[in-house]
């Protein structure tokens, strides 16, 4: 399965991730449409993102959520009917949401904010343990 | 003798609100314990002792079906 | 399939900050179809849900109108928060109709997608009036703007059979199932008169169709009788701001919030996510509240046997998204699959078997001395496709099972049923014969009220003891808990408008074990604030589970924990987000006065809603058998000692039963005066002109019905 990990101790916090995020996907710089989430704390920086857990999948209640065949979790766009369930159920507090969007969003692991970080500290592996 | 929810009930030494609650029988978990006004939290119920003479309040919190 | 015998056209009107504006009106007599406007009026005075349904019902019928009348109407309305996405339990139509039961109106709150995809559909309420000559069904297509109604003779009657039919004649593919909502009810209803309706939901991780129930009052029987087979409606594309909400921000803030919660605080709670309403099984028989043979007693030692964890770990399945509407994080609607059926016309089938709710273990399952899981999920199954209320049927089987108990009736009088305290064989084959409308079948779903007739004059039954142990009032056989050490709860259930159910208020707990409503007007303002309340989630299409079934984690810090301040501030704040409006929490108990002062006075109307149909039967307020007195002899002793100064010790049995009862239809009469002045009623029950003019509900009709009985 894919999932995006990220090295606290080459992060800098520069959060170029996080443009490169919502620049692709929202074509914004607002950092509220980020699917990573740099975080501080006293000169540190923790990434917030999706672990790809799967806990999300049968809460759904629109039955939208599904592990694709890269072992990535995803929200089918047409099924989803924006009830926010996911997002006060995910334990990580990595589906996020915003206004103006019919759909709440999520860290699909496609590498575009890892290629956009300077230090090198995110990364997306790839591990092949047999997901649920 | 000490008040639980404003009737009388008999009171012995070394009753903490754990053995009350047991001896009302009061076993829904959904409740606020006070002791003569004071909030008692769960992880009180064993060590917390109450007193001769005591106002216990046990409020269940139930409106529903 | 059937001949198309009408076919219409609309436009879907757009709906505007939660209402769409329009209802829909449809004569099955002459298959007229009409359009109508919801006013601004409406909307002031009844806000939506049940106060367009009465309103629509009040002019639809007369005080001579029966169920079976032509001129009788099913109604049904979602209110104007109803469809939004973001909260839990959005997503609630209620049914009313004048009843077969009660003979005045009846209302049932229920989920499923109907109500939210009839609004998206364009139509706030939707009035079925006539009968038709031939089987028909009506199909609502919101997405093209086309109502179709066509004849259906030959469907299938019983609902698991006749949704999965429907649903997939209509859906393009396999995901446009979720779609498509069935609302009909099941062979029962030709039988009987406590038929009930089944709303459906489609269920696409199970691939079947799962119901919910308008279940109370009959309203089954009334769809059959206009010989409409099923409703069904088609929406495709439930996006979150269908509603076109003045203020989704906060819609989807006060939503996240409330997931939250769920996540966070559900397993520590009320375990709703894994076993639904049933999660009070135990705790209830442990407070002496679950009703056992016909409410005899309170409990049961039995009751471990159908306790929460065995359904959790042997029955239901765990894990998955299981809410009536898009949303509903508190997923209640939990089910057994794969259940293997043993009795019946589909013994040997493996179904999906909705529930068990609360009512459906105790009623079924303790108050009819059963206490085997497997029975109850059976009985569970078959109530649900025969399309029979439950609570009725439960309620009134417990009548019927202490009459043979107590040798008011005979065995050969029940056609040879033996109909013992848990015999859970003969409970479902009275079920079967319901359906086929066979020998006692016939005449065990009349309701208990009609059968205490049919006991007395045809049978030779003693009139008084079946007075005292049937329970029901107005018609309307009680739900399933015990309440007779709480006098408020005597009254919550005595004086609930449409009859003895407990979703006006359930006060047995504040009462009887917390103490706080020492008064008659403690009593009396506990009467007035939760059944207000209550009213409201059926105004603005909302299930009430989710507002108390689960809490804040600091709930117990506020001043009136019983209410749940937030989420009473979270209703408030979707009320205003959706429809642009600003009220507060004293207006939100006002809106519910207005409709439910209406109702009282609509039952006035109809010849009920007088002092003389707010009484209970004394099962209700106290002993009535020397073994009820001895089960807790000790308590009653003590009361009449502290209560009435007597010494019990000088006492007879009897003599102390007969005092007993005294002094509790005593106290009863005292509460009734309590809580009629606090409702701004007449010392008869009748609402005065005075309070309707306070809350602006002094509209000439209803005047002119209450001045003769004042
Ligand atoms: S969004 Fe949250 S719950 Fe869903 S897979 Fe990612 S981390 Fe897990
Ligand atoms: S917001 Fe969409 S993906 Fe999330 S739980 Fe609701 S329907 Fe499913
Ligand atoms: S709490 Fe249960 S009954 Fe209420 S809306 Fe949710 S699933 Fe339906």
């Amino acid at each position: 399965m894919k999932v995006l990990t990220h090295k606290q101790e080459l992060c800098t916090g520069c959060r170029e991730c996080e443009l490169a995020c919502s620049r692709t996907y929202f074509k914004t710089d607002d950092r509220n449409y980020s699917a990573i989430r740099i975080i501080e704390n006293n000169k540190t920086y923790r990434a917030n993102k999706c672990t790809q857990c799967g806990e999300c999948i049968d809460m759904c209640t629109a039955n939208a959520i599904y592990r694709d065949r890269n072992g990535v979790v995803r929200i089918d766009k047409k099924k989803c009917v924006g009830c926010l369930g996911c997002v006060g159920f995910c334990t990580e507090l990595v589906m996020f949401y915003a206004d103006d969007l019919d759909v709440p969003f999520k860290c699909i692991a496609c590498d575009v904010c890892s290629r956009a970080c300077p230090e090198g500290a995110l990364e997306v592996l790839v591990s092949r343990v047999k997901e649920n | 003798m000490i008040k639980v929810n404003t009737e009388d009930f008999p009171w012995h030494p070394g009753m903490t609100v754990r053995a009350l609650l047991d001896e009302k029988l009061f076993t829904f978990r959904h409740i606020i314990v006070r002791v003569n006004g004071e909030f008692v939290p769960e992880e009180d119920y064993e060590k917390q002792l109450i007193q001769d003479g005591d106002d216990v309040l046990v409020l269940h919190l139930m409106a529903g079906g | 399939m059937g001949t198309i015998l009408k076919d219409y056209s609309y436009t879907p009107a757009k709906v505007k900050r939660g209402y769409s504006g329009k209802s829909l009106y449809i004569n099955v007599s002459d298959l007229s179809i009409e359009q109508k406007e919801i006013t601004d009026f409406m909307k002031e005075k009844f806000t939506g849900g049940k106060g367009f349904d009465l309103w629509y019902l009040w002019h639809a019928v007369t005080p001579e109108t029966r169920w079976d009348s032509p001129e009788n109407e099913i109604v049904m309305s979602v209110g104007p928060i109803g469809g939004i996405t973001q909260y839990a339990g959005t997503g609630k139509t209620l049914v009313c109709s004048i009843s077969p039961l009660t003979d005045m109106p009846i209302d049932s709150n229920v989920g499923g997608y109907f109500g939210p995809l009839l609004k998206f559909s364009g139509w706030d309420a939707f009035e079925l009036q006539g009968k038709s000559e031939k089987e028909i069904l009506i199909f609502i297509d919101g997405n093209n703007g086309r109502i179709q109604i066509e004849e259906a003779e030959d469907l299938p009657e019983d609902a698991h059979l006749l949704a999965e039919e429907l649903t997939k004649k209509y859906a393009e593919n396999e995901d446009d199932m979720v779609n498509i909502s069935v609302v009909c009810t099941g062979s029962v209803a030709k039988h009987a008169y406590m038929g009930m309706l089944n709303f459906s939901f489609y269920d696409p991780r199970r691939k079947v169709c799962r119901f919910k129930q308008a279940a109370r009052g009959g309203l089954g029987t009334i769809l059959h009788d206009k010989k409409v087979k099923a409703l069904v409606v088609k929406y495709r594309g439930v996006k979150p701001n269908l509603n076109d909400a003045a203020d989704i921000s906060t819609i989807n803030k006060v939503g996240v919030k409330y997931h939250k919660e769920m996540h966070d605080l559900d397993h520590k709670q009320n375990k709703m996510r894994q076993i639904g309403t049933a999660n009070t099984i135990m705790i209830m028989s442990q407070y002496d509240l679950l009703p056992t043979r016909n409410f005899q007693m309170g409990g049961d030692p039995e009751t471990v046997k159908i306790s929460p964890q065995v359904f959790i770990e042997e029955w239901l399945t765990q894990g998955l998204h299981d809410g009536c509407w898009y949303g509903c994080t508190m997923s209640c609607a939990k089910c057994a699959d794969h259940f293997l059926l043993t009795t019946g016309p589909y013994a040997g089938q493996r179904v999906t078997v909705d529930g068990p709710e609360y009512e459906c273990a105790a009623g079924l399952g303790a108050n009819l001395g059963v206490f085997d899981p497997q029975a109850i999920l059976e009985e569970n199954f078959y109530c649900d496709t025969y399309g029979i209320d439950l609570i009725s049927f439960a309620t009134c089987t417990a009548f019927i099972m202490e009459c043979y108990q107590r040798g008011q009736i005979t065995r050969e009088q029940m056609g040879g049923l033996d109909l013992r305290f848990g015999n859970s064989q003969a409970v479902l084959e009275l079920m079967h014969l319901m359906s086929r409308g066979e020998g006692f079948g016939k005449i065990a779903g009349l309701g208990i009220r009609k059968l205490k007739k049919v006991f007395v004059e045809e049978f030779g039954a003693d009139p008084q003891l079946l007075q005292d142990i049937g329970m029901e009032v107005k018609g309307l056989e009680y739900s399933e808990y015990a309440h007779k050490e709480s006098l408020a709860q005597q009254g919550g259930f005595a004086m609930a408008i449409k009859g003895p159910q407990h979703d006006e208020a359930w006060l047995i707990f504040m009462d009887m074990v917390n103490k706080q409503l020492p008064t008659f007007e403690d009593k009396a303002n506990a009467l007035y604030y939760f059944p207000m309340f209550r009213t409201w989630f059926g105004l603005v299409g909302l299930c009430k589970l989710p507002w108390n079934d689960i809490v804040p984690a600091d709930n117990y810090k506020t001043d009136s924990p019983a209410k749940v301040p937030e989420h009473v501030q979270n209703y408030v704040d979707l009320f205003n987000a959706v429809t642009g409006r600003n009220i507060d929490k004293e207006e939100l108990i006002i809106q519910s006065e207005r409709v439910y002062q209406f109702q009282r006075v609509f039952n006035v109307r109809m010849g009920k809603g007088e002092r003389k149909d707010d009484y209970a039967p004394y099962r209700s307020l106290g002993p009535v058998t020397r073994e009820e007195y001895l089960s807790r002899q000790e308590l009653y002793d003590k009361q009449l000692r502290d209560f009435q100064q007597l010494d019990p010790e000088t006492m007879d049995l009897d003599e102390k039963i007969a005092a007993t009862r005294r002094y509790r239809e005593d106290q009863y009469e005292q509460l009734m005066d309590a809580v009629y002045r606090r409702r701004g009623w007449t010392e008869n029950g009748i609402p005065t002109p005075e309070r309707l003019k306070e809350i602006g509900m002094d509209l000439p009709e209803l005047l002119e019905v209450i001045e003769p009985k004042l």
